[in-house]
């Protein structure tokens, strides 16, 4: 370990997927809501950037509820991408990002191939979005409703489709629904992607054994938290490993600074804190500030030296 | 709203699973209304993972104290009612909506079901502080004897107590409703407001009464929340006005006009879900 540093002199700032952070530490869709919602909790300008809840081309209202349980060390849920719209998000949201201080990730899916092309090239268009993140989560309804995201092929096509009308640097966000996260990332760098996301949640469900029913509606939720960090480290790893030639962004149960360390580590050049957030709306402060302070002490003078630095 | 570290400062159990947790450090929460809660959680690790909701119960704005009542039903709860003075707890608010505050002009019967006492209770001290307890009555309902907790602190604001247990050992027996229905037989011609919290059946029973009797009803629903503040979107409800309101960042306390007629059991039901998980 090499000699202790001034914490002010380490390095967060950090340039991949086509866009130059002022730190590793960003926040993940869905947990962050539309970043204004955190206002005055946590100090939007220390962070890396944020990833807003997932736009769709049309308003969604969401599922019926129940829609969320707690579950050993994390939480189910089935919210149903609710979200404002690319019209909504344009006229609602956006102004307030414009100004917040830090780079904006918008997130975003659609129900057909269409959808995806339209809600990418209406998000394209908008000032103020640094980057998009494609939800690829989505079942394909023309497809028997297996999602997007699990076939290769399809998910290839897919990129390529969006890519074609997105100018913004594109990442792409992994279901972790497969057996093949490695031809799922290649599936991505093939259809010209800037990045990736993993992973996102993991389907499971939870049973209510007094009453005999699910304890959220739609039976089968995601699965996020701390639970299901061991299973993100092992697929951001894998990614790596594999040489896929996209920078990746992590997430799964990242709590804090170690949390996020194990996860540039595998290999990831950034890092989404999640279901945290929840638990503590200022989680992503404390990461970035206990981040740094943990790189001075080790002497380590730029985050960059941690990426894929594991030692097997 | 703020996010702050606070202290047990005692730990009062009542029995029957209810206590009362003081928590000290809390001035940013003097100036909470009834109705309004906070997110609570202890130095549990990464499990239980999530901050749970209470409603206010009273907060002392000179000591600066808050008291939340809860009853132990899981494993959050469990840990809270184990809790030590001195135990760190972080607490996010005040949060949410608040009953209307009191009248002078207004007969408010404040309706009440087990551990949905606290915005009631604490609304019943705001009469007392506007020297209008006579205008506020409590109907308070319970399983039995031990689901009706601090009855002495309210007879003490000079609250009228209407009581009933579904196994008649306090009170009238039967549900709360039935005491609810006698009241508002009597006081039928004044102005009255009906302020509720409990289960959501209950509430749902309240609402449909004061609905009856061309009464304004407003009711503090309780649902599975992560955040409580509009992000995780977890706690939606049907309603009127729109096909989903949030119990964090809409209610705790709606005006039960707009969330009544498309509850779950209704004819109107919820909108169909939709497809796509997570």
């Amino acid at each position: 370990m090499s000699a202790p540093l001034d914490p002010a002199s380490v390095k967060l700032a950090i340039e991949t997927g086509g866009v130059a952070f002022r730190s590793p530490v960003l926040t993940a869709s869905g947990t962050f809501g539309y970043g204004r919602e955190f206002e005055g909790l946590t100090d939007l300008r220390a962070l890396g950037g944020l990833v807003t809840k997932g736009i769709s081309p049309a308003p969604r209202f969401g599922n019926a509820t129940p829609r969320i349980c707690e579950t050993a060390a994390g939480m189910l849920n089935s919210i149903g991408l609710e979200n404002v719209g690319v019209e909504g998000f344009e006229r609602d949201k956006l102004p307030y990002l414009r100004q917040c201080g830090t780079r904006v990730l918008v997130n975003f899916f659609g129900a057909t191939f269409d959808e995806y092309i339209a809600c990418g090239a209406g998000l394209d268009r908008l000032d103020g979005v640094d980057a998009l993140e494609m939800n690829v989560s989505c079942p394909n309804i023309k497809a028997g409703g297996i999602e997007f995201g699990t076939d290769p092929r399809v998910l290839a096509d897919l990129v390529r489709a969006c890519r074609a009308v997105v100018k913004k640097p594109l990442w792409i966000k992994l279901t972790p629904n497969t057996s093949d996260i490695v031809a799922l990332a290649r599936a991505c760098a093939d259809g010209g992607a800037d990045g990736l996301s993993i992973i996102n949640t993991i389907t499971g469900m939870a049973i209510d054994a007094r009453t005999r029913r699910p304890k959220i509606a739609t039976i089968f939720g995601g699965l996020s938290g701390p639970a299901i960090k061991p299973i993100a480290l092992r697929m951001v790893y894998q990614v790596h490993r594999a040489g896929v030639p996209l920078p990746i962004s992590g997430i799964g149960g990242i709590q804090d600074a170690t949390d996020a360390i194990e996860f540039f580590l595998a290999g990831a050049t950034t890092v989404q804190v999640g279901t945290q957030s929840f638990v503590d709306p200022d989680a992503s402060g404390h990461i970035v500030r206990d981040l740094q302070a943990r790189l001075a002490a080790d002497g380590i003078s730029d985050v960059r030296e941690l990426v894929g630095a594991l030692r097997v | 709203m703020r996010y702050f570290q606070a202290k047990v400062a005692e730990n009062r159990v009542l029995g029957g699973g209810y206590f009362v947790l003081r928590l000290a450090g809390c001035a940013s929460l003097s100036a909470a209304k009834p109705g309004q809660f906070v997110m609570i959680r202890g130095a549990w690790g990464r499990d239980p993972l999530l901050p749970r909701a209470f409603s206010l119960l009273s907060v002392a704005p000179a000591a600066g104290t808050a008291d939340v009542l809860a009853k132990t039903v899981g494993r959050g709860t469990a840990l809270l009612e184990r809790s030590l003075p001195g135990a760190e707890v972080d607490v996010l608010g005040p949060l949410g909506t608040s009953f209307p505050t009191p009248d002078a002009s207004c007969i408010d019967l404040l309706v009440a079901g087990g551990v949905g006492l606290p915005p009631l209770y604490m609304q019943g001290e705001l009469a007392a502080a506007q020297k209008l307890a006579g205008r506020s009555e409590l109907v308070y309902g319970g399983r039995g004897a031990p689901d009706l907790v601090l009855l002495r602190e309210m007879e003490n604001m000079g609250l009228a107590l209407h009581l009933t247990t579904e196994d008649g050992s306090v009170g009238m027996k039967g549900l709360v409703t039935r005491a609810l229905e006698a009241r508002l037989d009597t006081h039928r011609g004044k102005r009255v407001r009906v302020m509720g919290c409990g289960p959501n059946a209950m509430l749902w029973a309240v609402a449909r009464l004061a609905r009856e009797r061309e009464v304004p009803c407003f009711i503090s629903l309780e649902e599975q929340m992560a955040c409580g503040i509009g992000v995780c979107l977890g706690c939606a409800i049907p309603a009127r006005s729109r096909p989903y309101r949030y119990v964090c960042s809409n209610g705790p306390v709606f005006d039960a006009a707009d969330v009544l007629d498309v509850n779950p059991t209704s004819s109107a039901g919820p909108p169909p879900p939709s497809e796509c998980p997570a």
